[in-house]
């Protein structure tokens, strides 16, 4: 079996049967996605490469429950990734065990000149344009969002991450996501 | 708390990006939730900020990991534990269990009953502090749940009252989970997920929920707990620890306590009423 050929679906079809060939073409795919989501949130690339691990355990256990109908599995596996590094960043938090980070450097989205032409072909055109998108949100609004996206912050948290009032973060929050739902609206509809 | 302006037309539209993006503090969630379950215009809207965020990876940052990692996860195959779920000290249920090991069996059941009891008992409490009117005398019904491999020894009971708008889940067994945490009980039907509310377990993992439900509960076709950020999620995004199935045809019939037959007018009270010191002050010492 050439594991390369196959689609998405029917690799994960094969981790359910504990295929450990069809885990590695998987981690061979999304790695750079997982480990990129991690290293964001934690800033830390010791404990980021502890997430990408613990995100393919769980995949190489869980397969058996991916439901094709709820999202493509590079959502599914980017949704464990994401939770799984939120989980770690609180519970650093909660342990002091975080160091300082710099939002700036850290926190934010994969701007659209940093991509190569591989990656943008094997991931599509959609991907182009949300970053395209997101980029032309202001600073303000994109960081925003960044903070609830990756570390899983509250509209509280986030304001005082980011030190502005509440409702200032709220505002950024909303129009971030009114912006981006009106591209993919435009997109789909 | 939301304000006046954000509350347009009666409905959440200001606070659904949010919500989608689970950022709202717990009012606010509360407040989006009671509207989402009767509000098809702004279950749509949500829809459409969930497609913003579940695309949202599309755009995170990407980094090449250590070239080792992908040969040290393929060796570390099969398992380890998450570690947000925190060492468990062992309970006195535990230590008489290991200690009456040779009885197994027998006491297996015998805590099984007791659970059952006692969740029957509790909802029919609960029932009646609620709604001192009787209602139409009818039987509960119980759904075993049985842990995953997330949490292979979790047992519990789902008990449902005759017209199955409440029930009641007790758990033991569950793996204690840090504070950021919290336990999240699922509603089953085809591909949709209602929550049934959150709950926490003691130090030994017993734990209880009550369950209100505007949906008869014994339409549903299963329910699931997950582990889900504290307060809870609008839809399910951590590991499926527990689940139980509703098949029509193994109900468990549970007599109601307010039933007139001589089993649950003389037995069950007064076994239930023997039992429930000693369980609670069991419950207590965990």
């Amino acid at each position: 079996m050439d594991f390369k050929k196959i689609d998405d679906g029917q690799l994960i079809q094969w981790i359910a049967r504990s295929n450990s060939d069809a885990l590695s073409e998987l981690y061979d795919r999304y790695s750079r996605l997982v480990f990129g989501v991690a290293l964001n949130t934690i800033g830390d690339q010791a404990v980021a490469e502890e997430i990408t691990q613990d995100v393919f355990m769980r995949v190489w256990e869980r397969a058996g429950t991916y439901q094709a109908e709820y999202g493509k599995v590079a959502g599914w596996v980017a949704s464990i990734a994401r939770n799984r590094a939120i989980d770690v960043y609180r519970h650093r938090q909660s342990s002091s065990e975080a160091r300082s980070t710099s939002l700036d450097d850290l926190l934010d989205f994969d701007p659209p000149d940093s991509q190569d032409v591989e990656r943008e072909v094997e991931l599509g055109s959609q991907r182009q344009r949300l970053r395209q998108a997101l980029f032309e949100l202001p600073k303000e609004q994109r960081q925003a969002l960044a903070l609830a996206y990756f570390r899983g912050y509250s509209h509280d948290e986030v304001a005082k991450a980011l030190g502005e009032p509440l409702g200032t973060v709220k505002t950024r929050i909303r129009l971030g996501m009114q912006k981006l739902r009106q591209i993919f609206d435009e997109e789909n509809g | 708390m939301p304000t006046g302006s954000e509350l347009s037309e009666n409905h959440v539209s200001d606070l659904i990006p949010g919500y989608a993006l689970d950022c709202l503090d717990s009012p606010e969630r509360l407040l989006v939730s009671e509207h989402l379950a009767h509000c098809s215009q702004c279950q749509a809207e949500l829809q459409g900020y969930r497609m913003v965020v579940d695309n949202l990876y599309l755009a995170a940052p990407q980094a090449a990991p250590p070239p080792g990692l992908k040969a040290k996860l393929l060796g570390d195959i099969p398992k380890k534990q998450p570690s947000y779920i925190t060492e468990k000290p062992a309970s006195i249920w535990e230590r008489l269990r290991s200690s009456l090991s040779s009885n197994a069996p027998a006491w297996a059941l015998a805590g099984l009953v007791i659970v059952l009891i006692l969740a029957g008992s509790n909802l029919w409490l609960w029932q009646r502090g609620n709604r001192l009117a009787a209602a139409a005398p009818g039987n509960f019904r119980v759904i075993a749940m049985a842990g995953t491999d997330q949490a292979p020894k979790a047992t519990g009971v789902l008990v449902m009252n005759p017209e199955g708008d409440q029930g009641t889940l007790v758990v033991d067994d569950l793996p204690p989970l840090d504070g950021s945490h919290q336990y999240q009980l699922w509603l089953l039907q085809n591909d949709q997920r209602d929550s049934g509310g959150v709950f926490s377990v003691s130090p030994a993992g017993y734990g209880s929920l009550m369950v209100n439900s505007e949906r008869p509960l014994y339409q549903y076709t299963g329910f699931g707990i997950t582990i889900e950020p504290a307060g809870g999620s609008p839809g399910p995004t951590g590991d499926k620890v527990m689940g139980g199935k509703l098949p029509q045809s193994r109900l468990l019939p549970f007599r109601s306590p307010r039933q007139p037959s001589h089993l649950s007018a003389q037995v069950r009270p007064s076994l239930s009423a023997r039992l429930r010191p000693a369980f609670q002050s069991l419950a207590l010492d965990r």
